[in-house]
């Protein structure tokens, strides 16, 4: 159950945290590590699985904004165990940091280490709690401008553009304290849905899921208790259904498929009322995660249509529906579509008066890519796409191209209707009214049309 | 603390070392933490700040908890490496230990376990025994972790100390942490050791299932993997056992999910009853398929997982295919475990929705997992006699887009259909007929000759298809070469008219005197013979009916499968292989180094490290692992074959490489074997430095046990610390099989030195044509390198001798090593250009006083002690460069058990 090493290595292979807990790996491991991963070809898979074994040393590694956050063991270890362990470092260091890159590791490096040394003792795990970690850590942080700020996790997002989100807080530090040395009583509640949706070359749903995670990130002094309040009318297992029934689900409230909690929350009543109770530790974390394949509203019909026009030419026409209300607003979009390999050439053509999107080819992929700044509710769109060829076709171009494919972000806004009716944090004072967030917002994760 | 950390990586102009020791004198606190910070800072770049351990350790004594981790964290680093000075520590550690802070006392118990230095160790017992019994809980369960350090140092001293009981007690510790370190500690000396230390009885059990409500999610997966372990007595047990585990599957951490998962499937192993099983499978569901919303690493993990439990309780999954359904944005890795799992769990129920996916799956973009994916059809055609036949239409349609790839892999699984389905589906062989001049892949070829030749009678012009094939028939591949000599004689026997009989005369011509594969002679041989004595037995032999296959092609044996179930949530589970296939937890193939710790420093990147280090370590008895499974284990002993790299790896251009030119072949002693034959696919080489003539050589010998002719030899030396490279081509002409040739190959000095600390090692890496790069490590022996010139005079010897501080003296001693006479001594060491300079008695032993010259004119002092006729040599150098003194012991050890 024990790991070896660990160490964080950036994009290019550098070194910037090493840390060996039992000296039985050979020197040299960082650099096998990296050229493993650069020149991955067994079995042809580009990508390198997350676990790999060379010369008997067991490489375990996660990438986490674009850093390589690594692992080895000879042992038998349990694998979930170490991948979470990474992410919970990161994660750690991250509220600690506030933002992490590789800057921000270079400036703290007498921190991590320090921090290392707790989470981790002769390779085993000790805590990955950052409010446990408190006690035993005494250097502080020294915090970096999050300029180029890349989005370690989907609350991020919050970050961009929305005036109402207030938002540094999400790369603030846990730790430290506000110039001033105050901190701001506040605690954030974020509602994030990833979406998966699968249409028919006909527009049929073939398949749905979503995968939601209400995640905590508390700046609460004191560390009150929380009660945290979900529909009534929640239901949790399908019972005996499976998932290709959806007849029987519209109608009667939420139906969450699985979901399981962080440990620090109290589930005494949750049966009874649906609310959830804890005292929130220190740092950012998932309070409950679930899952869904109750069939929801999907929030964009897409209808894509190809028109052959000689043995030389298409015409590719693609239409998107805001399929929710117009007071919310979807940003930053991106359509995809692979063309067929013989494509050549392809010229757009954007409805009149169309403003913040943009269209592109990618010559090298054939990828067709239209990108939206954003799309408010109840709107459509269409992109026509005239394709040149460089050679005739065999017969059946949607063979060859497609499916579509959409990312999206939708704030303020959830698929699921599960909601937070209430927060609520137990008083000390009167006077005692800490700032509370509780934000929306969809993804999409797979979100794919069939042609 | 004020500013950035990143200061402490700037240097200055004035010697750093000496600043910084006046700066970790001074009297001011601030300045002296500041100090110790930039230490740490040069020692995670690598940079060598040994020196200052003294001036380090004097910090350790303060309250103040941040410069006291920054100096312990130095001692760590340093302490193996100035063993006589980590004693100056000792007091503070045992002071420490005592500390009213909790936090110091576990702080120095931790920090104590982490140095392996025996001294160190000594003193670590009686503060250990106190801090495991502490009042504090961190204390408690750092100390029990320090348990595990010191059996890892000294096993006997844990069991001698009574240290296994005082660990057992903290099981029942009232403090989940501690429980859970305790247990992780007993669990590790259990592994590493034979007799029974920690067997979980019932009032364990009771206790540690107790503990698990109350502790940490990491210290659930240390107990629940701990429990597994454990066989329940009764059914009633284990389902007992299963009530109590059951609720983690609620955790977040898919960690303890899927140790509890583990446990469950253990326990329902005894568990009679089938409605508790039935319930069991059914409550398990939801939270396996919750584990693959995780990250897609996690979902890796859980995805191989999966593929285990289903191949031993299918129903569990039997309703969930669609979750297995890709997405778009899978990685590969992820999609291509999904695909194996919806094979099996394709059922004549769903099979309609999958073929739906696969053929979706079939247009997309990447290679790899479009061929699997079409792959997959075949195999949904294989086991599910039902529905083979849409399987067959869908990859119709497929082969109809005419995408090349997409056809090559049609045709081989359609000729595995037909395997299955023998008289079934012929119909569709004119279809397939047509794609016949697009096949160029091996492996498509034959598929398609196999099917030409066994349905020989019913396609109209099948020996002109085959006639096709055998212009190329001496360029094509073994695989191809094989099927058409086959398929020939199939066509033959089915259709004895002239057409034929000439194909098969070329074929059978072809076969046996135009090749070299002993495989398609053999065969050759045997259809020819057969079909001259006897056509009647030919047709029997050759058109029997072969038995009908069924889709194994990824089922594992049942055993393998057992052992691999109890390893769920283990890396068994994601290799698929037992564990003695990949865990060599061999401490001596380590090569430690002292500052193995922090030596790959941040700044120092890439050019300080030794990158051929691990490919060019001697191989380990597994070779690689694929964590993608492949059933049929991999070649024994595989050493990283990357040709290409070869130039890279050595930092050096490939230009550098000097090829082969005219053989010599001297002959000597012989030379330890450097590449064995086994791991060098048949070729062995030895090697050793050497010195003839005032040259250094690199004495070499190729011997070929392969069945091939090697030739374009050519060898390469990464940086070392005596920069040895070759001075010229390494000789030798194309190696026959079964023979063997001898080098000399000519060396230099200094041309291309590594930096860092000074190492023996000598990495070398030996191409030719025919195999892939090897690489190995050799000693460089330093007699090897000592001058003809090193002869001093008795005055300058002396003069020498004082001049250099007692901290250039090193002493080794040798308990092992017999001196027969001094004489001898002397004349085995001047052959190798140690020079004597003069010898005296002290009492009854024997001091030899000798000299030689490292190149770049070094001097090398020498004093050796011994008794004549006594085991035991004591031996002292002093020179300008002490660091290298250890390579000296090394020669000396050398020459002398010769």
């Amino acid at each position: 159950m024990m790991i070896s090493q660990f160490f964080v290595l950036s994009q290019r292979g550098d070194n910037i945290v090493f840390r060996d807990y039992r000296a039985e790996v050979p020197k040299g491991s960082t650099e096998t590590f990296f050229r493993k991963v650069k020149f991955w070809k067994e079995d042809g898979n580009a990508e390198a699985p997350p676990i790999f074994n060379v010369d008997g040393v067991n490489y375990f590694h996660v990438k986490v904004v674009g850093l390589y956050f690594v692992a080895t063991t000879r042992v038998n270890v349990s694998p979930s165990l170490v991948l979470e362990l990474l992410q919970r470092i990161a994660r750690v260091i991250k509220d600690y940091l506030g933002v992490l890159n590789e800057d921000s590791f270079r400036k703290n490096f007498v921190l991590v280490y320090e921090l290392l040394d707790e989470v981790i003792d002769f390779g085993y795990v000790q805590t990955t709690s950052t409010e446990v970690l408190k006690s035993y850590v005494f250097n502080e942080p020294i915090v970096v401008a999050p300029t180029r700020l890349q989005p370690i996790d989907p609350a991020a997002i919050f970050t961009q553009g929305a005036k109402r989100m207030p938002g540094t807080a999400v790369t603030k530090s846990v730790v430290a304290n506000d110039p001033g040395g105050r901190r701001r009583e506040e605690i954030f509640v974020d509602i994030i849905e990833k979406i998966s949706v699968t249409f028919s070359s006909s527009g049929y749903i073939l398949t749905s899921e979503i995968d939601g995670t209400i995640q905590m990130k508390s700046y609460l002094s004191g560390n009150p208790e929380i009660r945290l309040a979900l529909n009534e009318d929640l239901n949790i297992g399908r019972g005996g259904r499976s998932v290709y029934d959806y007849r029987s689900s519209s109608g009667s409230g939420v139906i969450l498929d699985d979901c399981n909690f962080h440990e620090s929350v109290r589930l005494d009543s949750f049966d009874s009322d649906r609310t959830l109770s804890l005292v929130p530790p220190d740092g950012e974390f998932p309070v409950m995660n679930y899952r869904m394949t109750q069939e929801f509203k999907p929030p964009f019909h897409v209808n894509t249509l190809i028109e052959e026009a000689g043995r030389l030419k298409a015409e590719v026409i693609i239409k998107i529906r805001a399929e929710f209300p117009s007071d919310i607003v979807a940003n930053t979009i991106i359509v995809q579509m692979p063309l067929p390999n013989y494509t050549s050439r392809a010229s757009f053509e954007l409805e009149p008066g169309a403003a913040g999107q943009r269209t592109d080819f990618k010559e090298s992929s054939k990828m067709l890519e239209w990108g939206l700044k954003k799309i408010v509710g109840g709107a459509e769109h269409t992109l026509r796409a005239k394709l040149t060829f460089s050679q005739e076709f065999h017969g059946n171009i949607t063979k060859e191209a497609g499916p579509v494919s959409m990312t999206f972000t939708i704030p303020m806004y959830n698929v699921s209707k599960l909601q937070v009716k209430y927060l609520q944090i137990a008083k000390k004072s009167s006077s005692y009214n800490p700032y509370r967030w509780v934000r929306y917002v969809t993804q999409a994760n797979s979100y794919v049309a069939r042609i | 603390m004020s500013g950035h950390d990143s200061k402490y990586f700037s240097t200055t102009k004035k010697g750093e070392i000496p600043e910084l020791k006046e700066e970790l004198n001074s009297q001011y606190k601030d300045k002296r933490k500041d100090a110790v910070k930039k230490v740490i800072a040069a020692m995670t770049v690598g940079k060598d700040v040994s020196s200052l351990f003294t001036d380090v350790v004097n910090c350790m004594q303060t309250e103040n908890l941040e410069l006291k981790k920054l100096v312990y964290l130095y001692l760590i680093n340093y302490a193996k490496s100035q063993p006589d000075l980590a004693i100056l520590a000792v007091n503070t550690f045992v002071k420490d230990s005592q500390d009213p802070n909790p936090l110091i006392r576990a702080l120095a118990v931790r920090t104590m376990g982490c140095i392996r230095v025996d001294k160190i160790t000594e003193y670590l017992c009686d503060p250990l025994q106190k801090c495991l019994k502490d009042d504090d809980p961190y204390v408690r369960k750092t100390a029990a972790i320090c348990v595990a350090k010191l059996f890892d140092i000294n096993a006997e001293l844990v069991e001698d100390r009574g240290f296994l009981e005082a660990l057992k007690d903290l099981i029942s510790d009232n403090n989940p942490m501690v429980v859970a370190n305790a247990v992780a500690a007993l669990a590790e000396i259990q592994e590493n050791s034979t007799s029974p230390i920690f067997e979980i009885n019932s009032t364990t059990l009771t206790k540690l299932l107790t503990a698990l409500n109350e502790c940490t999610e990491w210290g659930q997966v240390f107990i629940l993997d701990a429990l597994s372990r454990y066989k329940a007595a009764d059914p009633r047990e284990a389902e007992n056992i299963v009530e109590r585990v059951t609720p983690r599957l609620q955790h977040a951490n898919c960690a303890v999910v899927l140790s509890a998962v583990k446990m469950i499937l253990q326990q329902m192993e005894l568990i009679t009853s089938t409605d508790v099983i039935r319930n069991l499978c059914k409550k398990m569901a939801p939270p396996l398929v919750t584990l693959l919303s995780a990250e897609p690493e996690i979902q890796y993990v859980a995805l191989r997982n999966i593929n285990l439990i289903v191949q031993k309780r299918p129903t569990i999954l039997a309703h969930e295919i669609k979750v297995f359904f890709c997405k778009y944005n899978d990685p590969i890795y992820v999609k291509m475990e999904k695909l194996e799992i919806m094979i099996k769990l394709a059922s004549d129920r769903n099979i309609d929705q999958v073929l739906l996916e696969f053929k979706e799956y079939a247009t997309e973009v990447d290679v790899d997992f479009v061929r699997k994916a079409v792959r997959a059809i075949g195999r949904c055609a294989i086991k599910l006699e039902r529905a083979a036949e849409r399987c067959i239409s869908v990859l119709l349609e497929l082969i109809k887009i005419k995408v090349n790839y997409v056809v090559q892999e049609a045709i081989i699984v359609i000729k595995d259909i037909f395997r299955r389905y023998p008289n079934t589906y012929e119909s569709i062989i004119a279809t397939l007929c047509e794609s016949l001049d697009t096949l160029d892949e091996p492996e498509a070829k034959a598929s398609m000759i196999w099917i030409i030749g066994e349905y020989a009678e019913r396609i109209d012009n099948a020996d002109e298809l085959l006639e096709s094939f055998l212009e190329s028939f001496p360029e094509e591949p073994a695989q191809v070469q094989l099927q058409l000599l086959t398929a020939t004689v199939k066509l033959f026997l089915k259709k004895p008219t002239e057409g034929p009989q000439q194909m098969i005369q070329i074929v059978l011509n072809n076969a046996t005197v135009e090749t070299d594969n002993p495989d398609l002679r053999d065969r050759a041989y045997i259809y020819w013979r057969l079909l001259s004595t006897d056509p009647e037995a030919a047709k029997d032999v050759v058109l029997a009916e072969k038995p009908v296959i069924t889709d194994d092609s990824n089922q594992l044996e049942p055993s393998l499968l057992d052992e691999l179930l109890a390893n769920i949530s283990t890396l068994s589970s994601v290799y698929h292989k037992p564990p003695e296939a990949f865990v060599t937890r061999l401490k001596t193939t380590v090569q430690k180094t002292e500052d193995e710790d922090f030596a790959e420093g941040s700044e120092a990147g890439y050019s300080s490290g030794n990158p051929v280090d691990s490919a060019a370590s001697p191989p380990t008895t597994t070779g690689n692992i694929h964590p993608a499974g492949r059933q049929p284990a991999p070649a024994p002993a595989v050493p990283a074959p990357v040709p290409d790299l070869l130039g890279d790896l050595m930092g050096l251009d490939n230009a550098a490489i000097v090829p082969v030119d005219e053989p010599t072949t001297p002959s000597g002693p012989p030379l330890p074997v450097v590449v064995p034959a086994a791991a060098g696919q048949g070729l062995q080489i030895s090697a050793q430095l050497t010195r003839k003539d005032g040259q250094v050589f690199y004495s070499m010998l190729f011997e070929n046990n392969s069945q091939a002719v090697l030739d374009g030899f050519m060898i390469q030396f990464n940086k070392n610390t005596f920069g040895l490279a070759a001075a010229g081509p390494l000789q030798i002409q194309p190696l026959h099989p079964g023979t063997s040739a001898r080098t000399l190959l000519p060396m230099v000095l200094f041309q291309n030195m590594s930096a860092g600390p000074p190492s023996s090692l000598l990495q070398v890496a030996v191409k030719n044509n025919q195999q892939p790069v090897w690489y190995f490590t050799d000693k460089i022996i330093l007699h090897a390198l000592f001058g003809e010139d090193g002869r001093m005079e008795r005055g300058a010897f002396l003069e020498t001798w004082r001049s250099l501080p007692d901290s250039n003296e090193v002493l080794k001693e040798f308990p092992g090593i017999t001196i027969t006479s001094v004489e001898s001594t002397i004349e085995l060491l001047t052959a190798f250009n140690m020079f004597f300079i003069a010898k005296r008695k002290n009492g009854n032993q024997d001091v030899i006083y000798l000299s030689a010259k490292v190149p770049r004119d070094v001097p090398f002092l020498i004093e050796l002690t011994a008794m004549v006729g006594q085991p035991g040599l004591k031996c002292a150098v002093k020179t300008p460069t002490p660091e290298i003194a250890p390579f000296f012991f090394e020669a000396v050890e050398l020459l002398f058990k010769a």
